[in-house]
């Protein structure tokens, strides 16, 4: 099973690459999408994450059944005071150890978060350590971020021929592309290994390999089309994303099509000027509902009720709190968001959750070569 | 001292709940869950959870893929503290979080006398320790990427006889200063602003609305003598570090990398906003000076056009641009003033075939 040392990846997203054309307004904090796995990621779509079992009494006297009536929620139990004082001494160690405590910092953070989202009665928990993160994060600026250094020093600084300062920019590009995929597997298998629910595993098992020629092509295809095709690009990444998750022996599965989210997505763009890119939150809103409700996990099919109203009024207070307290109110900020998210999102339908067996990764550490090394996840703090 | 505790059995092979009873025993916990008897000995243990309030208790043994017990009721680990008073800190101890409390408020005044060392004193020492170590390639790297910023192409002034009489200025006062690892290269920006900056690696911007308010060529000069000097001593470079810094103390601050990432990568365009401290600003007024006699120019000049800038300032508010970046107390012209008095001349012309204020007009 999952050996220890390395870790593999998690939940992903993470960044997605910018819609060509506007920018949807982002909020500082963007509503934490997920559910469990991933209370802390930034912006994007919703992961996969939060499996919820149950409704199949498992086997044994079972105590979990009073409410598992066909909505099933996740909720947060969090509070903002409690979030802020880790945050304060978190930041304390930090700086106390130039920086090195960040990892460490991140690590209780998610703890927490994980720690106080609850679905059917039970509770997640985030098993990753400092550590991993720090060696995570040392693999990713070994392996991109030195030579990417290094090459755009020879690019801009250094006095050597025009041949080489082409090449030297050519292949600096290309590492930043390949980082990208890399990354967000790598972050999203770590994650999800370390996650657990009733003491079993989520885990990540898709291959760098496949994600990066949904990239190449996705890139390519968006760049020619002048990214009309970028809601396809996107569909593709969510259905790899969402189709190699797992919870213990039982895999999501997600049914999403591209062409459903066109016509928003060109609509967005029609009307960023006339409504001022305000147009974006529904859809961001609008994207959001469709990546959840084209997710499912065995007969259970999550349902998300969020909408652009509510959404831009939750980014509205929240960025209104952020600035009249220079950002001082985040811990209550994200609670707000996660509660949001929480609040729209469900999980009717029935869970089987009997048949579910334990099934972690293993997860390699640095060996088997490149690509063991792309295999095994790491993730950037 | 409670002895029995409800609780919930996780095998770690399923995802089953076994209802668990929980009984403390002086060395270890005894627990009886899906038909059988387990002894779990507290060495054994890790807690994972229950150390905040609403939290259940997590208790977990094994290695990857532990088994685990949850105990609602936080009280267990209270009890379980007066049963084994020998365990110690291995589990954490609710009476204990008033203490908590104290200390996070300790460390939120720690968080406070740290920041504020490390920003007016760390970072400003650390700047000052790592400039005269940054290659000069890489100062005009950033010099560079900050021009196409702030002086973009379309922007510039192309008239070619304005350029070459600004190359002059700056040719007569750098001939006259010791040689320097720099070229600089100046650009006219046709903005109104009255203003001028530098940037790393030997670039000066001169925006038009300064350039106009110069009566003479010396007048001209005096503002260039005092850009110049923040390059030669380096006072970009090591406001570009301290920007870095205050970047990263950000991002500590925030417990988020994304934010300052990106505040990082702006650092390029706010080279037009770096500040330099008072002592940068007096060292380049003093050497500017020492610059402009050497050059054989009145210095005369630099403090005329200073005064002026700070006259007009109360009806012309657009000076103000310029007064905002180099504050002008009276007693830096006090002081431009008593260096100035040694100066014995004779002045030597600079530009004198040109027509200065139709030259200016050009841009």
């Amino acid at each position: 099973m999952v050996d220890g040392q390395k870790s593999p990846g998690r939940p992903s997203f993470f960044h997605k690459p910018a819609p060509p054309g506007a920018a949807p307004p982002r909020p500082v904090a963007p509503p934490a999408p997920a559910p469990p796995t991933s209370p802390p990621p930034p912006a994007s779509p919703p992961p996969p994450t939060p499996p919820d079992y149950r409704l199949a009494p498992p086997p044994g006297p079972s105590p979990n059944g009073p409410g598992a009536g066909p909505l099933r929620r996740p909720s947060f139990h969090g509070n903002g005071g409690t979030l802020f004082g880790i945050h304060v001494v978190n930041t304390l160690l930090t700086l106390v150890t130039l920086g090195i405590y960040y990892f460490w910092a991140k690590t209780r953070l998610r703890q927490y978060l994980f720690g106080q989202t609850q679905i059917e009665g039970d509770r997640f928990a985030y098993h990753g350590t400092g550590r991993e993160l720090l060696l995570g994060t040392l693999k990713a600026v070994l392996v991109f971020g030195v030579p990417i250094f290094v090459l755009n020093v020879i690019r801009d600084v250094l006095d050597v021929g025009v041949l080489l300062k082409v090449g030297a920019g050519l292949i600096s590009a290309i590492l930043l592309f390949v980082f990208f995929p890399i990354a967000m597997v790598g972050a999203r298998r770590y994650r999800l290994a370390r996650t657990s629910w009733r003491g079993i595993r989520f885990s990540f098992r898709g291959r760098v390999w496949d994600m990066m020629k949904i990239f190449i092509l996705g890139t390519f295809l968006t760049g020619v089309t002048f990214g009309l095709y970028y809601p396809y690009f996107l569909v593709a990444r969510q259905t790899f994303m969402v189709s190699h998750s797992y919870f213990g022996s039982e895999r999501f599965s997600f049914d999403g099509h591209g062409r459903d989210l066109f016509w928003p997505y060109v609509l967005a763009i029609l009307l960023t000027l006339p409504t001022l890119g305000l147009g974006w939150v529904w859809y961001v809103a609008r994207k959001r509902r469709y990546f959840w409700d084209h997710t499912s996990f065995g007969p259970a099919r999550f349902a998300c009720s969020v909408s652009g109203g509510p959404l831009l009024g939750l980014w509205a207070v929240n960025a209104l709190l952020l600035v009249l307290t220079l950002g001082l109110a985040w811990p209550w900020v994200r609670v707000r968001s996660i509660h949001f998210a929480f609040g729209n999102l469900a999980l009717p339908g029935p869970l089987d959750l009997a048949r579910i067996q334990q099934d972690a990764q293993r997860v390699s550490a640095m060996g088997e070569g490149l690509s063991g090394f792309f295999d095994s996840g790491f993730d950037l703090a | 001292m409670r002895s029995d505790w409800a609780g919930t059995y996780l095998d770690g092979r399923t995802a089953a709940r076994h209802p668990a009873t929980i009984r403390l025993m002086r060395e270890g916990l005894e627990i009886t869950a899906a038909g059988g008897t387990r002894f779990w000995p507290y060495q054994e243990l890790r807690q994972t959870q229950g150390s905040y309030a609403g939290e259940e208790v997590r208790l977990e043994r094994g290695g990857e893929l532990p088994e685990t017990l949850l105990i609602p009721d936080a009280a267990f680990l209270q009890s379980l503290h007066e049963a084994a008073p020998h365990i110690g800190p291995r589990f954490h101890d609710p009476r204990r979080r008033s203490a908590r409390i104290k200390w996070t408020i300790v460390a939120a005044g720690g968080v406070l006398a740290a920041t504020v060392a490390i920003y007016f004193w760390g970072i400003p020492a650390l700047a000052v320790l790592a400039t005269p170590y940054v290659p000069v390639a890489w100062e005009e790297s950033v010099g560079r990427s900050a021009m196409a910023f702030l002086a973009p192409p379309e922007r510039r002034c192309g008239d070619a006889e304005l350029g070459a009489a600004v190359d002059g200025v700056v040719r007569r006062l750098t001939a006259a200063g010791p040689p320097s690892p720099y070229t600089m290269r100046v650009y006219v920006v046709n903005r109104p602003v009255v203003n001028a900056l530098a940037a790393p690696g030997g670039h000066v911007v001169i925006f038009r609305g300064l350039l106009e308010r110069s009566g003479t060529p010396e007048e001209l000069a005096g503002v260039m003598a005092h850009e110049l000097q923040h390059i030669l001593r380096r006072h970009t470079t090591r406001a570009v570090i301290q920007d870095v810094g205050t970047g990263l103390l950000l991002m500590a601050l925030t417990g988020d990398m994304t934010g300052p990432l990106a505040y990082g990568l702006q650092t390029a365009r706010a080279l037009g906003d770096l500040r330099y401290s008072r002592r940068a600003e007096e060292e380049a007024d003093r050497e500017g000076l020492r610059m402009m006699m050497a050059a054989r120019l009145d210095p005369g000049s630099m403090i005329a056009f200073f005064e002026n800038i700070q006259k007009e300032a109360g009806a012309q508010p657009e000076v103000l641009t310029y007064l905002s970046s180099h504050p002008m107390p009276a007693e830096r012209i006090a002081r431009l003033r008593a260096m100035s008095a040694t100066w014995q001349g004779p002045a030597e012309p600079l530009l004198p075939q040109a027509d200065w204020p139709a030259l200016t007009k050009r841009c």
